[in-house]
């Protein structure tokens, strides 16, 4: 029964293979084929997700019928079950977002890249293999890059020329980790190499995993390969945009993750933590900092999201339960604000045609629920009580505080004071300044946006709800011997 | 003594790194691009051979101990083909952008500042 879980994996992959039969047929059935594609894949992922926590036991999906690791085999764990849930919602609204904004053709081609960057990123949040963590990577990467240069301006080919080249450096660097982890372990079963870490020499051990964290770093946002970031965020169409930043990136930084603490056992390993800690900390410093220059709304969002990428990592590299913990609520969080204000964004900038700073003047007056989900959005971004962001900003800081690292409670804090200045800048813009007449709105976009509000509130006020999930999330990642007994290994012993 | 396979893998990986740090044209940073995956390839082929073991196809006269680790070829095969479909949506790029600014030098293209 549980095995129909790798429709996860199936479904989008014959949706996408059907649209050029389908264009045949008829084109104007594209956009809706794809809203009940991603619909569906929405239900099968609120199914795994109920399946998993009703029964607390992951789902192990074996391919072909051969036990790993000799076979590959997907892990849908409480993680997995939680964040294909949220690619899958997310997916499902920037659809019904596509179908006002994507006016330029081939809406063929568009379908089939959506469905594929979907697949990409939900087949790296649930596979146990490293090869094949690579290879949906690189899926999510190069619908990535055509994505990029979708709308075929100056623009968008600058951003995606930038992304595909550093893309192809980190994806070189990911594969010659690959190629050190399994040339000291023999095996690609990321359960394996967690039961055979301690084997591995430290050294080896050490430069495997820098390259790993480095080739990953790129689709991740992490400090010096994500210059293509605020570029590929501009220029991309904007359904495409929230999507990069709901869970492309939480994709890749969980897999980080578990493959940092699948080899805590390593000697070395505290070197590996520390890098990721001095790239996490630059991250948020150049994100915050840069954000505060932009005069365009959407690269100042960009800028944020990848702060706010930069906090998760600093969370990971903390090496404890609770920091594992609290990165994961703030993944869950980030995805849901971040949707809520690229998506808003993405709405202006269709309405009246651009995105910089002048054209918000008076938006308060001129699309008012529009400006009351941005401010929502940017309230709790800052990290205000009673908005969602501040426990899992709270959290961040109290694990900080747990493993006694007092430096991340003061860059977590200062880069929040940073944000304010931005983001209050754009309220009071908003509200404050500028006349306008009223545009008739959405109702649809503005259901979904209030939605995502209401969420963004309920989350804020009951946070425990959302908080028992995650700790049962963070604890997946972190305990790597139940990850371990919980893979059918073939009799394979150290 | 390092083996001369690995040096020349690490090399071409260096080499192509090199092409892409220092060049402006972007051809000659995809064919830098495309160096490196090459190196990245060989490397992986070179972890898995053993020294005086045939190809692993199973036929008369060749028996299973006498194969190299097949798994490394797998990966090299799945590596190859995504190397090509980047370097193909590279090469397409490319040729958008000279369209739109009649130049390929990086620091002639100026689309987006920040």
């Amino acid at each position: 029964m549980s095995q129909y879980a790798a429709l996860l994996i199936a479904l989008p992959l014959m949706g996408a293979f059907l649209i050029p039969i389908l264009k045949k047929i008829s084109r104007s059935a594209i956009m809706p084929f794809l809203a009940f594609v991603t619909l569906v894949q929405t239900g099968i992922a609120a199914w795994v997700f109920k399946e998993v926590y009703t029964t607390g036991k992951p789902i192990i999906i074996m391919a072909g019928g051969f036990r790993p690791p000799v076979g590959i085999n997907l892990y849908i764990g409480h993680f997995a079950s939680l964040f294909v849930f949220i690619v899958a919602l997310v997916s499902f609204l920037m659809v019904i977002f596509s179908m006002k904004s994507i006016k330029v053709e081939p809406k063929d081609k568009y379908a089939m890249l959506f469905l594929l960057l979907m697949l990409g990123a939900t087949g790296m949040i649930a596979t146990g293999d490293i090869f094949n963590l690579f290879v949906f990577m690189e899926i999510t990467a190069i619908s990535a890059y055509a994505l990029t240069a979708y709308n075929k301006s100056g623009e968008a080919s600058d951003a995606a020329m930038k992304y595909i080249i550093l893309g192809g450096i980190g994806s070189s660097f990911f594969l010659v980790g690959i190629a050190l982890l399994y040339g000291s372990l023999g095996t690609l079963n990321l359960a394996q190499i967690g039961q055979l870490a301690q084997l591995m020499d430290p050294t080896v051990a050490q430069v495997a995993l820098g390259l790993i964290v480095l080739g990953l770093a790129v689709e991740a946002e992490i400090f010096p390969l994500n210059a293509w970031a605020p570029d590929a965020y501009q220029a991309a169409p904007h359904p495409i945009t929230t999507m990069f930043s709901a869970f492309v990136v939480k994709a890749s930084l969980y897999a980080m993750a578990r493959i940092l603490y699948l080899t805590s056992a390593v000697s070395s390993w505290g070197n590996v933590l520390n890098l990721l800690i001095i790239l996490g900390t630059l991250t948020v410093i150049i994100g915050e900092l840069s954000a505060l220059r932009q005069t365009n709304v959407k690269r100042m969002f960009a800028y944020s999201s990848i702060a706010q990428v930069g906090f998760i990592a600093v969370g990971f590299a903390l090496g404890t339960q609770a920091g594992v913990n609290a990165s994961v609520f703030h993944m869950v969080n980030h995805a849901i604000v971040k949707a809520l204000m690229f998506l808003a964004v993405g709405y202006v900038a269709l309405e009246l045609g651009g995105v910089s700073l002048e054209d918000f003047r008076g938006l308060g007056k001129r699309m008012p629920l529009t400006a009351f989900a941005i401010t929502v959005g940017a309230i709790s971004i800052i990290g205000i009580p009673l908005f969602n962001v501040f426990w899992s900003k709270m959290q961040l800081v109290m694990a900080a505080l747990e493993a006694g690292k007092t430096g991340v409670i003061a860059l977590i804090l200062g880069a929040s004071l940073v944000e304010a200045v931005y983001y209050i800048r754009l309220i009071h813009t908003m509200w404050f300044e500028g006349e306008g007449e009223k545009i008739g709105e959405d109702t649809l976009l503005g259901t979904i946006m209030l939605l995502l509000v209401a969420l963004v509130i309920i989350i804020g006020i009951y946070p425990d709800a959302v908080w028992q999930i995650v700790q049962k999330a963070g604890k997946d990642i972190f305990d790597v011997a139940s990850y371990v007994k919980n893979v059918p290994l073939m009799g394979v012993s150290p | 003594m390092i083996s001369v396979y690995y040096f020349g893998a690490i090399s071409l990986i260096l080499i192509g790194l090199y092409a892409i740090l220092t060049k402006r044209n972007i051809l000659k940073m995809l064919v830098g691009l495309s160096i490196m995956e090459t190196g990245v390839n060989l490397l992986l082929i070179s972890v898995g051979y053993v020294r005086g073991k045939s190809a692993p196809i199973l036929s008369e006269g060749v028996s299973a101990n006498q194969a190299v680790d097949p798994i490394p070829q797998a990966l090299v095969l799945t590596a190859i083909v995504i190397g090509v479909a980047t370097t193909a949506l590279a090469l397409s790029v490319a040729i958008n952008l000279y369209e739109r600014y009649k130049t390929l030098d990086v620091e002639k293209i100026r689309g987006l500042r920040g």
